[in-house]
């Protein structure tokens, strides 16, 4: 049936299987976090996702080997997204990375571990769309509490440097926590369905 | 009308047919049945029939293999449709939609048929098959039997000319099978020609026109309907199939029903006990119960009954909602027991075969021996998914004797098999007995009951309480 | 007479939620719309899940007057992040719920349709409502079957040794979604899922007066806000 390059229906459906279980693992995150950093919980969201969701973007993009796939993914994570009532950025975040992450991972023609897990690094940056309404959130935060007859100099400090250091750590955090997410999957695809004769 | 002839098809990377040489012609309005043990290439054929393979299943065809003028190979998947309509074995993967009506129309709406004619013909085709109480319901909340009912209804959707049904039965109950069966005959009263590839043969004595089986990918012998219905028991078993006729089974299991208990000290026991997953709910009530080790106890009644929340419950997955028990601690239960579930699959976390069974494992230094005497050795340093069912059963079987556990429960361990695989399933539970393991096997297989279960319990549906 | 809305509707009033975000209306016109789109819940007899949404979000709104005036240094980071970040995105997730709660797939695939969304994003959408209930059965199968063999269990365990936690559920969660996966392509094949050409729904969907209302109720206080009134 793979014979084509064109996805077909199974490879839909198969998108759609995997997409299911990542947007359950992003959901599992979502509660972890909320859960441990109740507040900054939007910032450690797209490092421990990363970390847990490897092997089920691995597999697909194993499983698949063709291009269209993890853009499809992106595209439909983010429309669950939006109508699951996440700010609509994280539709469009979720979308470009997705496609920027296909493309790194046709270079290593879906074969190449070193792209694969980069393309997942790319990928798991898609997740920032949650985090992008802090921004436009800051100025309101500050105006709220500026309402509420705070000293205004005084929070604004105390967010910019928040805001900053969170972006900073939450960049650099994911990309850590995507590079093992993305090399554990790597090696349970090794270890589990190549020897097993799945893929 | 099908013409299959001087058929051989091979799966990718298999130098052995699937199937080798097979010529067959169905007429129209005729009802076949495909039988013979698994891999015998019965399923291949119908694949054949409905056009999944080659297009779907990758493998090379030779020969010719047409049904209603769309020949295998050449015929496009989606040519198949309005002419060939499915059922499959698996309840919980049939359906593409989440609720039934709407699983019902899915055919339909892709035949690009407008609104209105879609609600018409779904409501007359639950009319048809008086099934209006399963409409607008989630499939998830039905039983294995409404599954593949609602699966029947959808593949008579299109008004096809030819319906394949393939094991259609290996999950369902005695009652859900009937239900079937009277689906299926109500079609072929209308001329609707039936292919169904199925080991159990009972329920089909008085709808199949012929029957033809099949050995190592070739045809080998096709009987009528009257000339297969006198083959003997013996006769049946011989070819590795299941018996015509269950009455003298039933009976004998029904009679099973008043045996004692083998020995004298219970491994586990219950009284009075009310099973269920909430207070307000529960599922079933049982007198009392005890099992001791060294024997096995047949646990049978209808789909739905409680016989899995029972299981569950004896086996320290689920607190009892009322009754004593002993051992009184669920984690205590939890310890001496073990549940070869019947999509074993979820129960493999390794891997390799040697380190499946040792993986958590009390007794490690039997290993070997185990290995041995369930005949997996040569496979220790396989994957275990990549083993047929069987196999994987004795994996978990081999992992639960290596931890020790003294209760050993199966559930559904024989459904989907022929005679020869539930023979080496039976042959199974004796080692288990002579080992000195307690075993309790959840089942509807009247035949196995009846041959190998020391006694039977028979969860009637009077107890059963309003929950679930 | 319950109130139905088509699914365009329902998610042009998600992208006007959306808007609140954007353009950082100030509070009265976020609770105006706030309170549409609450009273749509009780409209459509989703009494429960419409007192809940309620009640989180009066409780955010007088969080503002009332705790955050007489909190300081960090706990007011921690507040305010909490109070202010919640409710900004309340908007986005009441209309959200609204909208998955009273859509069925069969609507949610007709509106798609409607607005001319390719087949190759309707397939695994549809799989993925149809695979969520799976994935539970599933997990919850897995868990028995760890309880059985002694692994990973305890509330602990998957602190202790998450790679070989995450190891065991997860191989046979992929495992078994692999083989479902490839038993619904068959199911959906025979059915006609890749049949060419205009695939229909049996779900009829029409804008009534309703929609209109709804939509008109929903761009009002935008267009207060914006022309200077509020």
């Amino acid at each position: 049936m793979n014979k084509t390059n064109k996805l077909t229906v199974p490879d839909l459906i198969s998108i759609g299987v995997f997409t299911a279980l990542y947007f359950v693992l992003v959901t599992i995150a979502t509660f972890a976090s909320v859960a441990i950093f109740p507040g900054f919980n939007n910032v450690v969201l797209p490092a421990f996702c990363a970390l847990i969701s490897g092997c089920v973007y691995t597999l697909l993009v194993v499983k698949l080997q063709k291009f269209g796939g993890i853009s499809v993914m992106g595209i439909v994570m983010g429309l669950f997204f939006m109508i699951s009532g996440h700010f609509i950025i994280s539709f469009a975040a979720n979308i470009v990375m997705g496609i920027v992450a296909d493309c790194v991972a046709k270079v290593g023609k879906y074969k190449s571990k070193k792209w694969i897990i980069l393309s997942y690094v790319l990928f798991s940056y898609g997740l920032f769309g949650p985090v992008i309404p802090m921004w436009f959130m800051k100025d309101a935060y500050v105006a709220n509490l500026v309402a509420r007859g705070k000293d205004a100099v005084y929070i604004a400090e105390l967010f910019a440097n928040i805001n900053m250091v969170t972006f900073v750590l939450a960049v650099v955090a994911t990309l850590i926590c995507a590079l093992v997410g993305g090399w554990f999957g790597m090696k349970m695809i090794k270890k589990h369905f190549v020897k097993a004769g799945i893929v | 009308m099908i013409e299959v002839s001087k058929a051989s098809f091979y799966y990718p990377n298999t130098d052995e047919g699937a199937l080798n040489d097979v010529s067959l012609q169905i007429n129209s309005g005729e009802c076949v049945v495909l039988c013979g043990k698994s891999g015998c290439g019965k399923t291949t054929l119908t694949r054949l029939l409905n056009g999944l393979a080659p297009s779907f299943f990758d493998g090379k065809l030779d020969g010719m293999c047409q049904s209603f003028g769309l020949c295998a190979g050449e015929a496009a998947i989606e040519e198949y449709v309005p002419i060939v309509g499915s059922v499959f074995q698996n309840p919980k993967t049939q359906h593409f939609n989440i609720d039934t009506t709407a699983e019902l129309a899915f055919p339909c709406e892709n035949m690009g048929m407008n609104s209105t004619d879609i609600q018409e013909r779904v409501r007359s085709c639950a009319n048809e098959f008086a099934m209006e109480h399963l409409m607008d319901r989630s499939i998830f909340k039905l039983s294995g039997g409404e599954k593949q009912k609602i699966a029947f209804a959808t593949a008579c959707m299109l008004q096809p000319k030819l319906l394949v049904l393939d094991e259609p039965t290996s999950n369902l109950d005695y009652k859900a099978i009937q239900e079937l069966h009277d689906m299926i005959a109500k079609k072929k009263s209308e001329g609707i020609t039936i292919v169904i590839a199925e080991h159990r043969l009972a329920w089909l004595a008085d709808i199949a026109d012929r029957f033809c089986y099949f050995a190592s990918g070739e045809l080998q012998r096709q009987w009528n309907a009257t000339e297969f219905l006198k083959l003997s028991n013996e006769e049946m078993q011989k070819m590795g199939l299941r018996p015509m006729d269950i009455t003298s089974y039933r009976k004998r299991a029904k009679e099973k029903t008043k045996s004692e208990m083998l020995g004298s000290i219970p491994l586990m026991s219950a009284e009075h006990l009310l099973v269920g997953y909430e207070k307000k709910k529960p599922v079933y009530e049982i007198d009392r119960f005890a099992i001791c080790k060294g024997e096995i106890v047949g646990l049978m009644g209808s789909n739905g009954v409680g016989k899995s929340t029972f299981a569950k419950t004896l086996c320290g997955l689920q607190k009892p909602i009322a009754g004593t028990m002993e051992p009184v601690k669920e984690k205590e239960r939890l310890k001496k027991s073990f549940m070869v579930m019947q999509d074993v699959n979820y129960q493999l976390f390794s891997d390799s075969v040697r380190e499946e069974v040792l993986l958590g494992a009390n007794r490690p230094e039997l290993c070997e021996a185990v290995l041995e005497a369930l005949g997996l050795t040569e496979f220790a340093d396989r994957h275990p998914i990549s083993l047929s069912g069987g196999q994987k059963q004795r994996v978990a079987i081999a992992s639960a004797m290596l931890s020790g556990k003294e209760l050993i429960v199966l559930d559904e361990p024989t459904s989907g098999l022929d005679y020869y695989h539930m023979t080496q399933v039976a042959h199974l539970l004796n080692q288990l007995k002579e080992w000195g393991a307690a075993v309790l096997v959840i089942t509807h297989d009247e035949e196995l009951a009846a041959g190998w279960c020391d006694r039977v319990i028979y969860l009637e549906d009077k107890g059963k309480k309003n929950g679930i | 007479m319950k109130l139905r809305l088509d699914p365009r509707t329902k998610l042009f009033l998600l992208l006007l939620s959306n808007m609140t975000l954007f353009f950082h209306v100030n509070l009265i016109t976020e609770v105006i719309l706030v309170s549409i789109l609450l009273s749509l819940f009780f409209f459509s007899g989703r009494y429960k899940s419409g007192i809940r949404m309620t009640l989180i979000y009066g409780f955010m709104v007088s969080a503002e007057f009332l705790i955050i005036p007489y909190t300081e240094g960090v706990f007011l980071n921690f507040i305010a992040m909490f109070s202010v970040g919640i409710r900004m995105m309340l908007p986005c997730v009441i209309s959200g719920a609204y909208a998955f709660s009273t859509t069925t797939v069969g609507e949610m695939v007709c509106g798609l349709r409607k607005i001319k969304v390719p087949e190759c994003i309707i397939v695994p959408s549809v799989t993925i409502i149809r695979f969520f209930p799976t994935i539970a059965e599933d997990y919850r199968q897995i868990k028995n079957a760890m309880a059985f063999r002694g692994i990973a269990s305890g509330k602990l365990a998957l602190l202790r040794n998450p790679a070989q936690s995450l190891e065991y559920i997860l191989m046979p969660l992929l495992m078994n979604s692999n083989n479902v996966a490839q038993d619904l392509s068959v199911a959906a094949m025979t059915k006609g899922i890749s049949m060419p050409g205009i695939h229909t729904s049996m779900t009829e969907l029409r804008m009534t007066a309703a929609d209109g209302c709804c939509m008109l109720a929903g761009v009002m206080p935008f267009a207060l806000y914006f022309g200077g009134v509020l």
